[in-house]
């Protein structure tokens, strides 16, 4: 086999094909949508939730974007050299971190982070009966552990790409005026030359249907574990796989959409 | 109105576990299903409240045909039946406490207050008093297999399914569980199928009896009555005798 389409296999083996896996993915999130209604449900859950998905996933997301911003400021100037004004480096890291690489990375460290500890609570709690158990209690499983989970992803994933995109450009800004000979005017001057508000808004478009694919796969895989512990451990490497190429699909998708 | 099985089906593939299984719990009554490990006693036990869809056949618990039932009326039939996880099943993120308060927040009208009392009144009954922080890792194998029935019957269901209630447990405590479903039945009515491997609880708690046998009903009848079988399956299995069974085969 191609080593190229590896990860597409994987993701077909061992139960769920991978078209039939992407037709039951569909069927959850027509589920989920539906369970909304059932409020008193996920209301009191979706706080905790949020907590998780955010607070936990903010050092990870501003780490990153902390050696990204600085990364791009020197690339831009190394690249620039003399045929260019200095100040596009602002352009530069602005419009990168905004467009893709804030959304995009933050997006992929958090499939890493929220997606596998979904995946793996969930299914831990598919192979223990816990979900069953819920069942039996009246609870409609899908309302209880997908709804709190998936809004707690839309709403937060949004809100951690931003600060992960202000710590790119204040990475960027302090690398151009410490290591570039570059004033802060320069640099601003540059990071607002073509800015548009549209940017913001594509921005937080890919976070929020980020949020959501990460946390309804991670759900997806949850659901449908068996077997135990390697069940389990199968569930959260193959969220991890999935949510990452959903989202640099996902990625593309808005670019031919949008731009 | 009592809970019907009638000729279930249920396979796993090519493994056929459930072949025309029929058996019934009348109103008010407590019916034990006995059978081999791995007969398919708790795949048929998942059915009554919808866990399993059968493959054919039918269930019918407090008049209603489970498999046709739309979700917000299988939520409402669930309201009205406890079951005992065989393995308990707790929820592992939370406290004993909060594990027994689940079914009632969801279920009941009670407010915060008699939930709380509800919950200690449910743990007592178990024998677990004072036990409500602990997490279910902090238990033994017996105590959260305990806790589980706490959760079951916290919120007072007409039915009541046990898959083997006292497996695990020591012979007092083993007692006193049995004691626990006599009163279940006794003082609130309720309808109870309790699996189990346990002959003397079996006999303590058994308005009747059903054997559950290469997939289908073997026996179906009073204790008296299973006390009396001539069955080589039947006596083999509540003997203890493997020998009466393998003649069988
Ligand atoms: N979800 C499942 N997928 C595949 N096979 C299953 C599943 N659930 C149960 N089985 C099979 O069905 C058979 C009956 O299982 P079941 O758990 O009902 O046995 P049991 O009578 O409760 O046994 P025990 O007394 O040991 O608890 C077993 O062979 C088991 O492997
Ligand atoms: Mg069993």
């Amino acid at each position: 086999m191609q080593p190229l389409l590896k990860p597409f296999a994987m993701l077909g083996q061992g139960g769920v094909p991978f078209a039939a896996g992407i037709g039951r993915w569909g069927q959850l999130t027509a589920d989920t949508v539906r369970a909304v209604r059932h409020v008193d449900v996920w209301l009191r859950l979706l706080l905790p939730q949020m907590a998780r998905v955010g607070v936990d996933s903010v050092p990870i997301a501003l780490f990153i974007a902390l050696f990204t911003g600085i990364v791009l400021a020197l690339q831009a100037s190394y690249t620039f050299t003399g045929a260019i004004p200095l100040y596009f480096v602002g352009v530069l890291v602005g419009k990168t971190m905004m467009l893709e690489l804030g959304p995009v990375l933050t997006g992929l460290a958090l499939s890493g982070r929220v997606g596998a500890n979904i995946a793996a609570e969930i299914g831990t709690m598919r192979v223990t009966e816990q979900i069953d158990a819920l069942e039996t209690l009246a609870y409609p499983p899908v309302a209880y552990l997908v709804v709190p989970r998936a809004l707690a992803g839309i709403i937060m994933f949004p809100v951690v790409t931003a600060l992960a995109i202000g710590m790119g450009i204040v990475a960027g800004w302090i690398t151009a005026i410490q290591l570039l000979d570059m004033s802060s005017a320069d640099f601003f001057n540059g990071l607002t030359l073509f800015f548009l508000p549209f940017d913001v808004t594509y921005a937080m478009i890919k976070a929020t249907s980020f949020g959501f694919i990460v946390t309804s796969i991670g759900c997806f895989f949850g659901f449908h574990t068996k077997g135990g512990a390697e069940g389990v451990g199968d569930a959260t490497t193959r969220a991890v796989v999935a949510s990452s190429m959903a989202i640099l699909v996902l990625n593309a998708f808005w670019a031919i959409v949008l731009l | 109105m009592g809970i019907i099985v009638r000729d279930l089906h249920k396979a796993f593939g090519p493994k056929v576990v459930l072949d025309g299984f029929s058996v019934e719990a009348r109103d008010g009554e407590t019916l034990v299903v006995l059978g081999g490990s791995g007969s398919g006693k708790s795949v048929m036990l998942k059915h009554l409240v919808g866990l399993l869809i059968p493959d054919a056949g039918e269930v019918e618990v407090d008049g209603q045909v489970v498999s046709t039932l739309k979700q917000e009326e299988l939520f409402e039939l669930r309201r009205k039946v406890g079951y005992v996880f065989q393995f308990a099943a707790l929820f592992d993120s939370m406290t004993l406490a909060e594990n027994v308060a689940m079914g009632l927040r969801r279920k009941s009208d009670l407010d915060e207050e008699g939930i709380a009392d509800r919950v200690d009144e449910c743990l007592r009954l178990v024998d677990l008093e004072g036990y409500g922080d602990r997490a279910p890792a902090e238990l033994s194998g017996g105590q959260r297999k305990r806790a589980g029935i706490a959760r079951a019957i916290a919120t007072r269901p007409q039915y009541l399914l046990y898959d083997e209630p006292t497996t695990g447990l020591d012979p007092v405590t083993r007692a006193m569980i049995d004691q626990l479903i006599l009163r279940m039945s006794e003082e609130l009515g309720v309808t109870g199928i309790v699996i189990t491997h346990d002959m003397d609880s079996a006999f303590r708690v058994a308005d009747r009896f059903a054997m559950l046998h290469n997939g289908r009903c073997r026996f179906h009848g009073s204790p008296d009555e299973i006390r009396a079988s001539e069955d080589p399956v039947v006596r083999g299995f509540i003997e203890g005798r493997p020998e009466l069974l393998e003649m069988e085969s």
